[in-house]
């Protein structure tokens, strides 16, 4: 057997674009594909420490055979969503802004807060 | 997130790309649960707001809730992340599969049955709704044959289900039906089915917990796709699991009439149709038992819904190729269940907590006080409860 099985969409139909310019859907799903990236570079080198701690050496082989048992998934896991909550902190922050709060009110109350303690 | 278990059948890929796979996932889960989760807070706050001081009222319907928050950059940015992650799942697993073949379809071919077996049908009609669109931007979507004896399409769905599930539903993927299994034993502890169906079952990861649940009765399940069959029958081999997978359509099922206990779907109806629904309702009434039960895991009902929780949930019907799935969650079940010749005092609907997900309380709780009361619309995989309904014959 020789066949080559390539994973095709057969139909997928076109692909939905959100903002008036469509380049702006491209553009985010660019980043989005960086930020995988990076995200693996990091594993990377996380393995090659791990590698290195245990055995103070370590050949390619050694890299790619490596598999993260549990510990070490919750490890990158926990490390994944920092990273991701830093990388689209400004969508997040939009989120959060967006009740209004009075920054005088704010202010004179932990005022008078701490007038009292 | 729970790492996958690695049956001799599945394809993960190489160190990069499995770390590629389980960012994916984390970005999945961020995406939907702290990006999709400001989608209220923006309409709350900015969109109903504008929409109020345009037109002087608040809108009306989903329709126009749907129509303010894609004029919003919120609503666009969030969208747009959504479908491009969902391509991403599919892009992280697609390379390895592909470099596992052919090699893979010939160990599949070469399976010993030892538990189980798969009848296909080469003559069987896809229906429509199957080629009318790559549900959930799946690629070639279920059936796709790429080969002769092709398994494919069940390879890619193990393991794209599971990063794009982030693992919610653990190592076996199948907390669901894992859950439901457990729910019919504890409620019904007297009801003891001797033979078991389970309709669309794709790679019967949603079988295997009725196996391990009543390991008395005989399991079949039935898929119109024979890519997921073969690989579905492998993974069950692999797993020592006896179960017999057939290729049959739900809405004509070549069983007798009365020649099963209890019949079992994990979230199907909505990626089938209007005209297949009552169809394959029919079926389970035809072909249950007297006193033999069904029971359906699907999405809740728009109908329990507030306007923007639709527009929330009606989302996937849009973007995610599932075309269905808005006309689905705008149906009464209890109407359809009755309506195929099931009594209306032998319906029954329930909302049940997640087994890994909830306290054994609040389980025991859905057992001995049914309700389907869920406050938190969710779309699949984001909910820890799962809404079943069913009937007895």
């Amino acid at each position: 057997m020789s066949d080559e099985i390539k994973i095709t969409p057969v139909n997928r139909g076109k692909r939905p674009a959100f903002f008036d310019d469509p380049a702006i859907d491209q553009l985010m799903a660019i980043v989005m594909a960086m930020s995988a990236e990076m995200s693996v570079l990091y594993d990377r080198v996380d393995t090659i420490e791990r590698l290195l701690d245990k055995k103070g050496t370590l050949s390619r082989d050694d890299i790619e055979a490596f598999r993260p048992d549990q510990g070490v998934e919750d490890e990158r896991n926990g490390r994944r969503n920092d990273y991701i909550s830093r990388l689209f902190r400004i969508i997040r922050e939009e989120r959060e802004t967006l009740v209004a709060h009075d920054k005088m009110d704010e202010y004179n109350a932990l005022m008078d807060e701490l007038a009292k303690s | 997130m729970p790492l996958q278990h690695e049956h001799d059948f599945l394809v993960t890929g190489s160190h990069d790309e499995m770390n590629r796979q389980h960012y994916v996932s984390r970005l999945r889960m961020h995406i939907l649960n702290q990006i999709g989760g400001g989608v209220r807070d923006v309409y709350e706050n900015r969109v109903k707001p504008a929409f109020e001081k345009d037109k002087g009222r608040i809108p009306k319907n989903e329709t126009e809730i749907h129509k303010a928050m894609m004029a919003d950059h919120y609503g666009r940015t969030w969208s747009t992340m959504m479908v491009n992650c969902q391509d991403m799942v599919w892009d992280s697993v697609r390379p390895a599969i592909e470099r596992a073949q052919p090699d893979l379809n010939d160990r599949v071919r070469g399976v010993n049955a030892r538990y189980g077996s798969v009848t296909l049908n080469p003559d069987i009609a896809m229906p429509r709704y199957l080629e009318a669109a790559d549900i959930h931007r799946m690629p070639g979507n279920y059936h796709t044959e790429r080969a002769v004896d092709d398994a494919t399409q069940g390879a890619l769905y193990d393991r794209g289900r599971f990063v794009y599930n982030g693992g919610a539903a653990g190592p076996f993927a199948d907390g669901i039906p894992r859950t439901m299994a457990a729910y019919i034993k504890a409620r019904w502890p007297e009801f003891k089915p001797k033979r078991i169906l389970e309709l669309g079952c794709t790679i019967g990861t949603s079988t295997v917990p009725f196996v391990d649940a009543f390991p008395d009765a005989e399991v079949h399940a039935i898929d119109v796709s024979a890519p997921s069959l073969r690989y579905g029958h492998a993974r069950a081999e692999a797993l020592a699991k006896p179960i017999h997978f057939h290729q049959m359509n739900a809405e004509d099922l070549d069983f007798e009439d009365g020649s099963f206990d209890l019949i079992y779907s994990c979230i199907i109806f909505h990626e089938t149709s209007r005209k297949a629904y009552p169809k394959i309702l029919e079926e389970c009434q035809r072909v249950l038992t007297s006193g033999g039960m069904m029971a359906h895991t699907e999405l809740t009902p728009v109908a329990n819904m507030s306007d923007f929780d639709a527009f929330y949930i009606d989302w996937d019907a849009y973007y995610n190729n599932e075309p269905f799935y808005k006309t689905y969650t705008s149906l009464d079940p209890q109407e359809w269940v009755t309506g195929a010749g099931f009594e209306q005092d032998k319906f029954f609907q329930v909302s049940i907590p997640d087994l890994d997900r909830s306290s054994s309380d609040a389980f025991a709780d859905s057992v001995s006080n049914p309700t389907v009361a869920d406050s938190k619309a969710a779309r699949v995989g984001e909910s820890a409860r799962w809404y079943t309904y069913g009937a007895w014959k």
